[in-house]
């Protein structure tokens, strides 16, 4: 551990890659207006990556989510209103939105109206870093993935807001399951992504991404690119497993757990504030899936040209989605004892070995 | 960790088979059996005033009313309260009630659920089916009482 | 509250009791005999109620408290004991506490069985009993306010009754607002996503541990006795026990009437008629316990999932054949006094192609529901051993159906208790002796095979009835008048337990009382000793294997 260097560390490493404010900036022009023509630059393309993905939430939460259910139960599902049913996406953002606002008497005010914001918000900042593939990045800090798990991370503070603002037990209890449940399973999600670090070397994603670039055997003419997941498929799982549980999915849905709390944290909401929280859960599902993606299965890679890029991304990332679905289907959801435990005395044991043990691999071959 | 698998495969299987069991309603209705009893159809035609159907009616859903000469006057529903136990069809010693096919009827108000005869006719509950039919009425339970007498009350 | 658990004395069980040895035990206590059609009954003094069932408990045997039928006459008030044993559902004895118009206070049995309890509470909330020594003589299923008792005989009918709403207070220690206090008192329900109904439970919880709960019940009560009352035993009290256990279980609700009324009467019900009861009446079985092992699984998964659907798809197919036989998917109204209202469907090669369709594809169903269900780990870790529910327990509380039969109890009326064309047929009872969620769960699934075994053996009877002898009703008289003061209470294998009921004439043509045994009553009763002291989590799915119908516990 010599030569630490306690240098500030700059946010924007000085690479290669054009990134996708710099490309704005360049084809509008607005890069010549200097600094104030880059924060208008940034500003359009951050307003292209978050609509873009609050698009797929739209897609996702009224039209795909019922259609995968559908599918699993044998049902026929939206299909009235255009084709495939898919303006149910408008009707559904008429209707949700159109609804009355009600809060609570007793509700915290403040409290009670930033946490939508900030569940929402929490995960937008993290698709910040993503390297999408086809240029589409906004930043590419050194400190990338660091950065990743912290901002959503604070989704949590959004959860135990909603929880106790909204004055009601069952919200209480809602909001109390998701703080013991996420701090339960970020050290395990943390420690297992830094098993990838060990590979890399460095926390940025774009470094990260390329380090999986490379072809790792070739069969028959089909080259398994070397992507983490086939590196290391323990620790692939155990991301998986983890990533499920910190944005509370099943089998690990207990901070909302309908049938036994209501809706959680999520109970006394409506309307507007309920369509944040629930795209806000949505984004938190996409944001798993891209980093998932971006740690595990190379990003933006995928066959054909590069320019490709953005939809290998979507695709994985809608694949992360289906499995949350599929397994909603399938699995029941365990007991909030259950689920600290295997936290704890399981997760957190197994991804620190898969540290250990990735670093002694790294560490005899290196 | 097998058993997981196996529920899941399960899930996937019916997920990929792409049967449904729900129809879409009300394009595709489902079909009733021909002894379903639906909304309750009164035929004044047949009717001889003996109001068995108003006596055997559990929750006083039919009301009739006569003159002292015992010809009927008024024959009234509260189609919202029926419980569809066909108890009314049954007794009936002339098939003048019988119970549709029909269960899609809406009103605004319970108000609205009160049918007179003139209403009754105007209703359109019958599909393209002879429920009579269907049922093959047999009455011998109903009209041979013991060893006594038929007894029409 | 005296715990009461284990008998003073274990004496074989088995013994048969005659009716000499009843009059010995119970000897000079007993003021006079007042048998029922169905049992000996005992007059005894209001302040020796304990030390009759106690002796009779202890020393015959008799461990089931089947129900407790209240009734007030033009002279006096009465209680009724209606006795059982476990072992043998045949041997009956009926305890008759009669008790003065002006004070109507009688001994509290619940320190013998349980299950008394709430059996008094409702007595006294509907009849006007008073019961000294009862530990929480309150109203059950009427508000706490209500003025009168709606069954006595001045009760005003009519006069209507404003409900006032008081917040519900923690029963452990002052409410969580005092800095002081470390539980949480949490309404669970009427209104929430797992009580299947309008149910109300009043929950206690010590962090996520439940401390203390009570089911508070009445939500749905709509008088249904007091509708059976005032229609006529014919035709007009049919219709309704579809009504109670109203999800799917209607033709053997109807049962329950069908039986107790043709022994009131003396009825016969010709074979070919039994026939079809029973093959109903099973169908009526796989379809509820299809609903309960979706809703169960409702509760356990936690969103609409796939099982949820798929046993709902499933029981879609036994209520299509249902309405081909019956005209109604719930309601049934089918059987009549003295047999059925139709025949079979024609044409009735059809019809059992249908049956013999839904037999054939059930073993491969239920293989699914194995894969899907029991054999999925994270089930097996939520279910198993979580609402224990001890075979000692389970009695005390008068557990009948899948849920006593879950902790071991081997009770079976069908086969205990024989009436339609059981007895004639194959099939086995299912036990399980987990005592837990995952065998009652067991338990259900293994009775839709038992049931299926059961409809196929009536099936190909009935293929091959002689075309001449499809009697399917017997001559009933048009209006059937019992003799005064007959009184009966008989009981069937409803599709949650023993589903009873007792009637007394009173010489009109309707009956003068007319008191449902509900098996959910009891099983429901028995959810405090199921969880409390485990999670939130576990009490949900406790209450989901338990298959209560809400219509059913409060009538």
């Amino acid at each position: 551990m010599s030569g630490a260097s306690f240098a500030p560390v700059p946010l924007q490493q000085d690479s290669d890659t054009v990134l996708l404010p710099e490309r704005v900036a360049d084809l509008t022009g607005l890069g010549e207006l200097g600094v104030a023509g880059e924060l208008v630059a940034a500003f359009i393309a951050a307003f292209f990556v978050g609509n873009l993905m609050l698009a797929m939430t739209g897609v996702a939460g009224p039209w795909a989510k019922r259609k995968i259910t559908a599918a699993f139960t044998d049902r026929i599902a939206v299909n009235r209103i255009g084709p495939f049913g898919l303006f149910i996406i408008v009707a559904d953002a008429v209707r949700l939105l159109s609804k009355e606002l009600i809060i609570p008497e007793n509700a915290d005010r403040p409290a009670y109206d930033l946490a939508p914001i900030v569940v929402a918000g929490s995960a937008m900042l993290g698709f910040a870093v993503i390297p999408m593939g086809s240029g589409i990045q906004l930043a590419d800090p050194e400190i990338g993935l660091a950065y990743v798990f912290a901002v959503s991370g604070i989704a949590s503070v959004g959860l135990v807001m909603a929880g106790y603002s909204s004055s009601n037990k069952y919200s209480l209890l809602g909001g109390l399951r998701a703080v013991a449940q996420n701090i339960a399973y970020e050290i395990p999600l943390v420690v297992t992504g830094m098993s990838v670090v060990i590979f890399t070397g460095t926390l940025q994603l774009g470094g990260i991404v390329e380090a999986q670039t490379e072809p790792l055997i070739t069969l028959g003419g089909f080259a398994i690119p070397a992507w983490y997941a086939f590196i290391n498929p323990f620790a692939f799982g155990l991301f998986l497993v983890a990533n499920f549980a910190e944005v509370g999915r099943n089998p690990f849905d207990t901070p909302e757990a309908p049938t036994e709390i209501v809706a959680g944290y999520q109970t006394e909401y409506s309307s507007v504030y309920f369509v944040l929280i629930y795209l806000g859960e949505f984004l938190h599902i996409f944001l798993g899936g891209a980093v998932i993606a971006t740690l595990f299965l190379g990003g933006p890679a995928g066959p054909g040209p590069a320019a490709l890029g953005i939809v290998w991304f979507l695709v994985k990332i809608w694949a992360v989605f289906l499995l949350t679905q599929w397994l909603r289907s399938a699995l029941p959801r365990v007991r909030i004892d259950q689920m600290i435990e295997i936290g704890w005395k399981g997760m957190l044991v197994l991804s620190f070995a898969n540290l250990v043990l990735t670093a002694l691999i790294v560490g005899m071959i290196a | 960790m097998i058993g997981l698998l196996k529920s899941m495969a399960t899930t996937m299987k019916h997920a990929l088979d792409g049967n449904t069991f729900t129809v879409e309603y009300p394009e595709t209705a489902p079909d009733v059996s021909p002894r379903f009893r639906g909304v309750h159809k009164f035929s004044q035609e047949r009717c001889i005033w003996c109001r068995q159907c108003e006596n055997v009616c559990p929750n006083d859903t039919i009301q009739i009313v006569t003159d002292d000469q015992r010809n009927g006057e008024q024959y009234n529903l509260h189609i919202g309260q029926c419980i569809y136990c066909r108890l009314c069809e049954e007794v009936c010693p002339v098939d003048a009630i019988l119970l549709t096919q029909n269960f899609e009827f809406t009103a605004d108000t319970k108000a609205d659920f009160v049918y007179n005869k003139e209403q009754l006719k105007a209703v359109p509950w019958y599909k393209d089916i002879d429920p009579l039919e269907s049922r093959e009425p047999d009455r011998g339970a109903w009209i041979g009482e013991g060893e006594g007498a038929v007894d029409y009350q | 509250m005296s715990t009461g658990l284990e008998p003073r004395r274990q004496v074989g069980v088995d013994v048969e009791t005659t009716e000499e040895e009843l009059e010995e035990l119970i000897g000079d206590r007993a003021l006079a005999r007042d048998d029922h059609k169905n049992a000996p009954g005992f007059v005894i003094r209001p302040d020796e109620v304990q030390d009759v069932l106690f002796d009779l408990r202890d020393e015959a045997g008799f461990d089931h408290l089947s129900c407790l039928t209240a009734q007030e006459y033009a002279d006096r008030y009465e209680s009724i004991y209606h006795l059982k044993k476990y072992a043998d559902p045949t041997q009956e004895v009926s305890i008759v506490v009669p008790t003065t118009s002006d004070e109507p206070t009688s001994q509290s049995a619940e320190p013998v069985f349980r299950t008394a309890d709430w059996h008094e509470r409702e007595a006294f909330d509907l009849v006007g009993i008073d019961y000294e020594g009862h530990p929480d003589p309150r109203r059950i299923l009427l508000p706490e306010t209500w003025q009168g008792h709606p069954l006595s005989l001045d009760y005003n009918q009519t006069k209507p009754q404003v409900v006032s709403l008081t917040e519900h207070a923690n029963p452990i220690q002052p409410d969580q607002k005092g800095a002081e206090s470390d539980t949480m008192f949490l309404n669970i329900g009427p209104h929430h996503p797992a009580t299947h109904g309008v149910l109300h439970i009043k929950t206690v919880l010590d962090g996520e541990t439940v401390a203390d709960v009570e089911p508070d019940v009445g939500y749905l009560h709509r008088c249904e006795e007091q509708m059976c009352q005032s229609g006529t035993y014919r035709h007009q009290i049919m219709p309704y026990p579809d009504r109670w256990d109203y999800v799917s279980a209607g033709l053997l609700n109807e049962w329950a009437y069908a039986r107790v009324a043709e022994d009131l009467a003396d009825l016969e019900v010709p074979e070919y008629a039994q026939v079809i009861r029973t093959m109903g009446a099973e169908l009526c079985r796989i379809a509820s316990h299809m609903l309960a092992l979706a809703t169960f699984a409702l509760d356990v998964y936690g969103d609409f999932t796939a099982i949820f659907q798929y046993g709902m798809r499933d029981r879609e197919i036994v209520q299509d054949i249902l309405e081909d036989l019956t005209g109604q998917r719930l309601m049934f109204n089918y059987f009549r006094l003295g047999g059925v209202a139709w025949d079979l469907p024609e044409p009735r090669e059809e019809f059992f192609e249908k049956i013999r369709d839904l037999l054939d594809e059930l073993p491969a169903k239920v293989a699914e529901y194995d894969d899907l269900l029991t054999g999925n780990e994270i089930f097996q870790v939520r279910c198993v051993d979580t609402g224990i529910l001890e075979p000692e327990v389970a009695k005390q509380y008068g557990c009948t159906g899948p849920v006593a039969r879950g902790s071991g109890i081997d009770y079976d009326l069908r086969r205990d208790d024989p009436y339609g064309y059981y007895e004639n047929l194959e099939w086995d009872v299912v036990t399980e002796d987990g005592c837990d969620n995952y065998s009652r769960v067991l338990v259900r699934m293994q009775e839709v095979e038992q049931s299926a075994k059961i409809i196929e053996q009536c099936v190909d009877l009935l293929e091959d009835w002689p075309e001449d002898d499809r009697e399917i009703q017997s001559n009933v008289p048009r209006t059937l008048k019992p003799e005064a003061d007959t009184e009966t209470y008989r009981a069937v294998e409803g599709a949650k337990g023993e589903l009873g009921i007792y009637i007394r004439a009173d010489g009109t043509d309707k009956p003068g009382r007319f008191k449902i045994r509900s098996p959910c009553f009891h099983n429901l009763s028995a959810l405090p000793e199921m969880s409390e002291g485990e999670y939130i989590p576990d009490l949900i799915a406790s209450l989901g294997s338990l298959d209560i119908v809400l219509g059913e516990v409060d009538r």
